[in-house]
């Protein structure tokens, strides 16, 4: 059976040996190579632009700027997943340090780096602004003519009566915690090729969104959506940081000026801090608790460094608004998310977007509570938690939904009852928990197609982008089962918009769900091609037959069976091919926030163990153990490392993880500066258990236990030494001096 | 566009260096001048490599002293069995310098030339009484390590001036030492403050204290005053936080992303004590 089965990575020995085709390796003949002049002011005027001399250093093919694009026939300036605020090169204003001014194309990366310096430019600098809650006050620097207060997006939810639900409350705790911008921090940085011939264009791109960055590119340059392809290989990791259109249009742009040579763009990895970040974020948090621990009222209002331009923030500040509350039974709630336009790099989804940073608020805000309580903070947690029945904030119904189990995993698995040794000397240890809910894309559809040929060899088109995650090996598991064949007999044909059929993203945990529906349904469809075919040889009715184990055979007397392959052969036929798709429907009333936030939930817990050095504040998480929900488990060991994953991941946000502005220039746009865990901070003991269901549908698992992994740190932190960090990362520093101040 | 050149003599090197030394830098492992490259820190107009230069590498008795080559890698300093036997706490710091991959690549002459406060071998050396051993224009230095770091950043080297060794004169039986490098960060950051204890004994009694701190000032600092406090003294629980308060309070720390001067001083006292109280109960 494929489903259920630890295989290795279909690719795994193409990965440790250099063979996978990543973007970084690929180039074209005649290929030009571009560099990106960036502004090194946080918030100017251009005043003057001159070109003319880069233009005519050795090797420089073409230089673009604003003004190519008013030139008759020429693309749109301004791009965006949904706001189109963003231009691709800036057109009088630069709105952040290292946004792009002007492209250049060389014969030599040298020759564009070295035309870079050629470029005149000339600024007249104005006010800026850096933090979220300071921007929308009166009188702060204004990013866009069309947006007062800075305020891109609001997003808001109304439920029941917010001020009556606290009269009610014996106590009323209100607290801010913040999350610092940071960095998705992929292995492998943006990279696109793009190339223009007979008038269509083809982009090769480290992308998680080929249709989404098609439909924007035909948008740009004015092109019906089949002039344009995208063509994804696999991704040395994305996080988020790939979600949306990124440097698609300035490589597009600078190939169409080219007219002719393909053009790549690839960034270094100081621009990767300049091109999206995670959302930093202020959250004020209020809740009103009867002295039996039940809740009476919540309300939440998040400020959103979105950073210069939308990007995906009119998307991702409506989704953390509904990721805010925390999976609890509330039954008042308020909430207000905002979306602050910020002279700082465009803010994008960041593995486990918004619901890191609104966890980190409600998670830690839930120990307070039950120390305010005098409550076990495990016990208080499933006092209130969600189950199956309960109603959301939103109004919907939850189903499936099984955060109980989750946390009681998480913390049996840490020993939660068990005695804690408290330290000794300089050494205190403390235990800590945390769960988390979060929505996937409400609305959405995906395709898939699976084809049989006369080898036996099934093969699946499928728009799901493998970026490291194991993505087209559990397809392929499932494929494989759907069809009824070996997983060995699967061969997986990954993104290419010309070739595979329609899917929006490879985001928001949605593809081993989305996708793997998609797949089960073009399985059952190609099954009943083999069906029909197989009628007239077996000299059956369709209704009589079934298909498994490669074969199709008389359901009442199964050895009268004939072979996929023979099907095929018998009836002269090269291939079968059946396509499948599945789809969801959802979306929130924009005034009150009600309605259907999520075809289903994403639900993960975590448990840890730290010891605190109380004469230097540092922090070492001992133990750790996550636990996700997986509905259905397609391959044990992938979906265990992406629990482990999440947490050495979270590890970075929790306790080491910022990038840090002075006057808007990022001061550590480096991996020596900005720091990322180790696999020596790894915890001695991690622990992963994955929680299923009788309903078995498949669940994404790649973001569930990430978003718990600070929470649960600084709810052990509080235990082992009494002191609550409300600022991430929770640095030695801040420990020290909390501990010192207590 | 940049010239990359390999001398096959020290000679050649010398006068390549002295030729323009404004635009030209040195690189041995490149550990750090590639990274600087990348960042365009610096732009030379010259690259000269000292790989190809022989008699640069390796580790070797001399007499009473030990010598290490300047292009001596981290990972071959952490491994030798004399350093291992002789100086523990600096195999034990070149054992912690990065991680792996930088002390495959990194070298020892490298590493000092560079200066970068937040290191771990300078503060080690300095506690050892180490000579750095130049070869120059108008001929060889002997630099104690005490003097050789000058400012932030800043060597006593002189224009034209490459380092060749790394002299380390002979320990009194009985002398123990420690290195503690204090990470705020990841287990593979950089020093936030790294502290070397190295003491000899005789009847219980300190005959010889040397303490330096790295990584919290824009230099590795010694104290010799302070030191001598614990002059033919027991290495009690008292004197040790004297000397570390004293350690704290008269070193100028600075401000980085591993910490604020305030923090650093705090470390200074936590660390040195803890080092002393190592050296105190056994070698390293």
């Amino acid at each position: 059976m494929a489903i259920g089965e630890s295989l290795p990575m279909l690719d795994s020995r193409e990965r440790v040996t250099g063979q996978v085709p990543y973007m970084a390796n690929m180039r074209l003949p005649g290929m030009l190579y571009a560099k990106v002049l960036r502004s090194p002011l946080p918030h100017a005027q251009i005043t003057r632009l001159d070109a003319s001399a880069a233009a005519a250093m050795p090797g420089v093919i073409a230089v673009l700027a604003a003004a190519d694009f008013d030139a008759p026939g020429a693309p749109e300036l301004f791009y965006g997943f949904r706001l189109r605020d963003q231009p691709v090169v800036a057109k009088d204003k630069v709105r952040y340090v290292g946004e792009p001014v002007a492209l250049i194309a060389a014969d030599t990366p040298e020759q564009a780096e070295a035309a870079l310096y050629a470029i005149e430019v000339e600024y007249e600098e104005l006010p800026a602004i850096y933090d979220p809650v300071e921007a929308v006050q009166p009188g702060a620097p204004q990013l866009h003519d069309a947006t007062p207060e800075n305020r891109m997006v609001h997003a808001k939810l109304r439920h029941g009566d917010i001020e009556a639900g606290f009269a009610e409350a014996d106590l009323v705790i209100e607290e801010t915690y913040t999350s610092p911008l940071a960095q998705q921090t992929s292995l492998e940085p943006h990279i696109t090729i793009a190339e223009w011939k007979d008038g269509k264009l083809t982009v090769w791109s480290g992308a998680q969104a080929p249709f989404g960055i098609r439909n924007n590119l035909a948008e740009l340059f004015h092109l019906e959506r089949e002039q344009v392809r995208v063509i994804v290989p696999p991704l040395g990791g994305a996080y988020g940081g790939k979600g949306h259109i990124r440097i698609e249009p300035m490589a597009a742009a600078l190939a169409w000026k080219v007219g002719g040579r393909p053009v790549r763009l690839a960034l270094e990895r100081a621009e990767e801090f300049v091109t999206v970040t995670k959302h930093a974020a202020t959250i004020i948090i209020k809740t009103g608790v009867r002295n039996d621990g039940t809740f009476t009222a919540r309300q939440v209002t998040t400020y959103w460094g979105s950073g210069a331009y939308a990007d995906a923030s009119p998307g991702l500040v409506p989704a953390g608004m509904v990721r805010s509350v925390g999976p609890y039974r509330i039954p008042n709630v308020h909430i207000d998310s905002y979306g602050i336009y910020t002279n700082l790099p465009p803010s994008a989804a960041y593995r486990g977007a918004m619901s890191s940073q609104s966890a980190w608020a409600y998670e830690s805000h839930m120990d307070t509570i039950a120390r305010r309580l005098g409550r076990d903070p495990l016990d208080l947690r499933l006092q209130n938690l969600l189950v199956s029945g309960d109603h959301f904030a939103t109004g919907e119904e939850m189903h499936d939904v099984h955060f109980v189990e989750c946390l009681e995993a998480s913390a049996r698995r840490l020993g939660w009852d068990q005695p804690l040794d408290r330290g000794v000397g300089s050494i205190r240890r403390g235990r800590g928990c945390a769960v988390m809910m979060k929505s996937t894309v409400a609305t959405s559809r995906s395709e898939a197609r699976l084809e049989i040929d006369t080898q036996g060899q099934v093969t699946l088109y499928t728009s799901t982008v493998e970026m490291g995650q194991g993505a087209h090996t559990a397809l392929a598991q499932v494929a494989a089962a759907s069809v009824g064949v070996p997983v060995s007999s699967v061969r997986v044909v990954g993104p290419d918009t010309a070739v595979t059929p329609f899917d929006p993203t490879t985001s928001a945990s949605r593809s081993t769900n989305m996708m793997g529906a998609a797949i089960l349904n073009s399985g059952a469809a190609l099954k009943r091609k083999l069906i029909e075919a197989a009628a007239p040889l077996l000299e059956e009715p369709t209704d009589h037959l079934s298909a498994a184990d490669g074969a199709v055979f008389v359901t009442a007397s199964p050895a009268e069976r004939i072979s996929y392959v023979d099907i095929l052969r018998r009836s002269a036929l090269d291939k079968l091919d059946a396509t499948g798709e599945f789809s969801t429907k959802g979306g929130l009333d924009p005034e009150t926030g009600q309605g259907i936030a999520t075809p289903h939930w994403h639900q993960g817990a975590g448990a840890c163990e730290v010891e605190v050095d109380i004469e230097t504040g540092k922090v070492c998480v001992t133990r750790y153990a996550a636990a996700s929900f997986a509905g259905k488990v397609i391959n044990p060991v992938l979906a265990d490392l992406q629990n482990d994953g999440n947490v050495i991941f979270g590890m970075g946000p929790a306790l080491f993880e910022e990038m840090v502005i002075d006057n808007g220039q990022i001061v550590n746009p480096n991996l020596s500066d900005y720091m990322i865990p180790s696999f020596l901070d790894v915890p001695a003991e991690l622990n992963s258990v994955l929680v299923e269901s009788e309903k078995g549908e498949f669940h994404g698992i790649g973001e569930m236990t990430l978003p718990p992994v600070a929470p649960a740190i600084a709810n052990a932190i509080l235990d082992a030494v009494g002191v609550r960090i409300a600022s991430l990362p929770i640095t030695s520093e801040k420990v020290l001096r909390a501990l010192l101040e207590a | 566009m940049m010239r990359f050149l390999q001398p096959e003599t020290l000679r050649e090197a010398i006068d390549l260096l002295s030729a323009d030394s404004s635009s030209t830098t040195l690189i041995a492992g490149g550990a750090t001048v590639v990274l600087m490259l990348q960042q365009k820190l610096i732009t030379p107009e010259v690259l000269v490599s000292l790989a190809r230069i022989p008699g640069l590498r390796g580790v070797r008795e001399d007499g009473d002293r030990i010598h290490i080559g300047a292009l001596t890698v981290h990972r071959e300093v952490e491994e030798s069995p004399l350093i291992r036997a002789r100086y523990p706490a600096l195999s034990h710091a070149a054992s912690v310098v990065g991680n792996i991959r930088v002390r495959n690549q990194g070298t020892l002459g490298g590493n000092l030339g560079e200066a970068d406060y937040a290191s771990d071998p300078g503060a080690v050396l300095m506690a050892l009484n180490a000579t750095i051993i130049t070869a120059g224009p108008s001929g060889g230095r002997r630099i104690p390590a005490s003097e050789f770091f000058v400012g932030f950043y800043t060597t006593a080297l002189k224009e034209g001036e490459i380092i060749t060794d790394i002299e380390i004169p002979v320990l009194p039986e009985g002398t123990r030492m420690a290195y503690l490098k204090y990470k705020s960060r990841s287990s593979e950051d950089r020093p936030c403050v790294g502290v070397t204890a190295v003491a000899a004994f005789a009847n219980d009694r300190c005959t010889d204290l040397r303490v330096a701190v790295g990584a919290a000032s824009e230099i590795p600092r010694r104290l010799p005053k302070v030191e001598s406090m614990a002059q033919s003294q027991a290495l009690t629980d008292e004197l040790i936080r004297e000397i570390a308060e004293s350690y704290a309070a008269n070193i100028d720390t600075l401000d980085d992303l591993r910490g604020s001067a305030w923090y650093r001083t705090q470390m200074i006292r936590v660390h040195v004590r803890r080092a002393l109280e190592e050296v105190r109960h056994g070698n390293r």
